[in-house]
């Protein structure tokens, strides 16, 4: 449905993008996770046509995207609902209506369209408020109810749920479930792990703008103690030798690239060690291969066949995994 | 003191009795002033616009350029302008030089720059996901365009009375290329400077309360038209 290839994108000097290839398909939810300023938002953004990357190809529907008129019909399929949207001034209603006229939907379906969509995302109650009037929560409700009412093929949240309470939360996301049965395709931002594991198909990490650099396998939600510097962050029946500064609940990720294997323990800086069982073996193309240890929790450590050769490394067979406190990443 | 208010009293008298040099200059600076705003609005305002929105190379300098050109001083602009439509001149064939045109022409060369650097800073100041918002849901730019004016629509309009203001009061400029003539050239800035340096304090006060007047009213309207917007 919506693809990309060898995206490249930036701000002046800095890059804040490169993303070899991103997919979503149609009747399908994928989650990006990452931590803040991973790029999520700059992705959507990208997807939703509204920025032009630097390179890169997009294709809706396999044909590419590339002049100013194919990104402006574009547009007209794909919505994007960023994390603190705008509303135009004037009524709920208006903004309803405005964006309905934009897709030169008549007035007559319009109406029952916007009502519709207000109450899927349970803000019927709004429809005569001001917009400006609105809390944070409610707002982000009508921004989704205005991207729906447009029925969009392709429909772009970042962090839908941000300002909703639990309850308001999980009906929000049924609500991308319904789109997902309406034969959309779905794509939501997300730092809240569970609700990706949760409400999507597809789970895409996004680190320093990179996918694949954190496999979502190595991401675990815990809560750090109070104090700064190496602490320990208990997570399963581990416990994982962090820096950070930070504290309360965190995510923590452990790039796979940088989990050392061995056979038997090491004798190395890395305050991570742990012991475990080869789960699965993966390979990914002939230079990378991602191993699986159950260590009490899924680890997963990207390795070369060479390595995995050398180390005659096989399911079933116990291996130690060695990390680095500094290599763990906390967002 | 004294001359002062009695300039004052035998000015109001002069407006109040329709007096129709008063009658007839006034008329003419506003047409002059209305020509101008729209002319210079209409070029200042989609350059501002564009400097203010989009990102293209040389950008930094056309703003710099265009703040550069706010600090014109009029008369060297009208004295150019002169230079232009004189007989001598590469346009003198249009035979411009002393008419109310000639006084437009140098009114838009200063006051759309102003125009143009009010509306940039304007649209600048605008939230940038008013245009991202627009656009996601389908409009084409011309129409996240209009979203965005729409948003800014009272510094826009502010931009526009700024250039008001600015062609109303000009004096230098529509001296050199206007040359003052009585019925055909002289507009209100021009008949005060003549009006004092010939001694009719009266008239001059006449003429500078109308322009006064004329300042106020632009600026009420102004304000109604925000606070209609606050509401």
């Amino acid at each position: 449905m919506l693809e990309v290839r060898d995206l490249e994108h930036g701000y002046g000097r800095r890059n804040v993008l490169a993303v070899d290839t991103f997919t979503i398909q149609t009747g399908t939810v994928t989650a990006v996770v990452g931590p803040n300023g991973s790029g999520k938002s700059t992705l959507l953004r990208v997807l939703a046509f509204l920025e032009t990357p630097r390179a890169g190809i997009l294709r809706l529907d396999g044909a590419p995207i590339r002049t100013p008129a194919e990104r402006r019909r574009a547009r007209r399929r794909v919505t994007l609902v960023e994390q603190t949207p705008y509303l135009f001034a004037g009524t709920v209603q208006e903004n309803m209506a405005y964006a309905l006229s934009l897709h030169g939907i008549r007035r007559t379906e319009g109406t029952g369209r916007a009502r519709q969509a207000l109450e899927r995302v349970l803000a019927s109650d709004l429809a005569q408020r001001r917009a400006d009037q609105l809390s944070n929560g409610e707002a982000q409700r009508v921004a989704i109810a205005r991207a729906l009412a447009l029925e969009p093929a392709v429909l772009l949240l970042d962090e839908p749920a941000s300002a909703a309470d639990r309850a308001t939360s999980t009906r929000l996301y049924q609500v991308l479930d319904e789109e997902r049965s309406r034969g959309a395709a779905v794509c939501f931002a997300s730092h809240q792990l569970e609700d990706a594991y949760r409400w999507s198909d597809h789970l895409v990490a996004l680190a320093d703008g990179r996918t694949g650099l954190v496999t979502p396998e190595n991401l675990f939600r815990t809560v750090l103690p109070d104090g700064g510097g190496s602490k320990t962050a208990r997570v399963g029946p581990l416990d994982i030798r962090v820096v950070t500064d930070r504290v309360g609940p965190v995510t923590l990720a452990i790039p796979a690239d940088e989990v050392l294997v061995s056979n038997t323990p090491l004798q190395s800086s890395a305050r991570n060690e742990f012991s475990g069982r080869v789960v699965r073996i993966s390979e990914h193309d002939r230079d990378r291969v991602t191993i699986i240890v159950d260590v009490g929790v899924d680890l997963a450590a990207r390795i070369t066949p060479s390595a995995l050769k050398e180390l005659d490394i096989q399911v079933g067979a116990t291996v130690v995994l060695a990390v680095k406190a500094l290599a763990v990443r906390v967002f | 003191m004294e001359l002062l208010w009695d300039g004052l009293r035998r000015g109001a008298e002069l407006i109040l009795g329709g007096d129709p040099d008063v009658v007839d200059i006034t008329a003419l600076s506003l047409r002059v002033a209305v020509t101008s705003t729209i002319l210079a609005c209409g070029v200042g305002v989609p350059v501002g616009f564009v400097v203010g929105t989009t990102r293209f190379w040389g950008r930094r300098a056309a703003i710099t350029a265009l703040n550069t050109m706010l600090a014109f001083p009029t008369v060297v602009v009208g004295l150019v302008i002169w230079g232009l439509l004189a007989r001598r001149g590469p346009f003198g064939g249009l035979e411009l030089l002393y008419t109310w045109w000639a006084i437009v022409i140098a009114e838009v060369i200063l006051a759309a720059p102003i125009a143009a650097a009010l509306t940039a800073a304007a649209v600048q100041g605008i939230d940038p996901r008013v245009r991202r918002t627009a656009l996601t849901l389908g409009a084409t730019p011309l129409r996240a365009h209009l979203a965005v004016a729409s948003a800014a629509r009272f510094a826009l309009l502010t931009a526009v009375t700024v250039a008001f203001g600015r062609v109303l009061a000009e004096v230098g400029a529509a001296m050199i290329v206007g040359g003052n003539i009585r019925h055909y050239t002289r507009t209100l800035t021009t008949a005060v400077a003549l009006a004092t340096s010939q001694g009719d304090f009266a008239l001059a006060m006449a003429l500078g309360l109308v322009l006064l007047a004329l300042a106020l009213t632009v600026n009420v309207i102004l304000q109604l038209l925000q606070g209609r917007g606050d509401a």
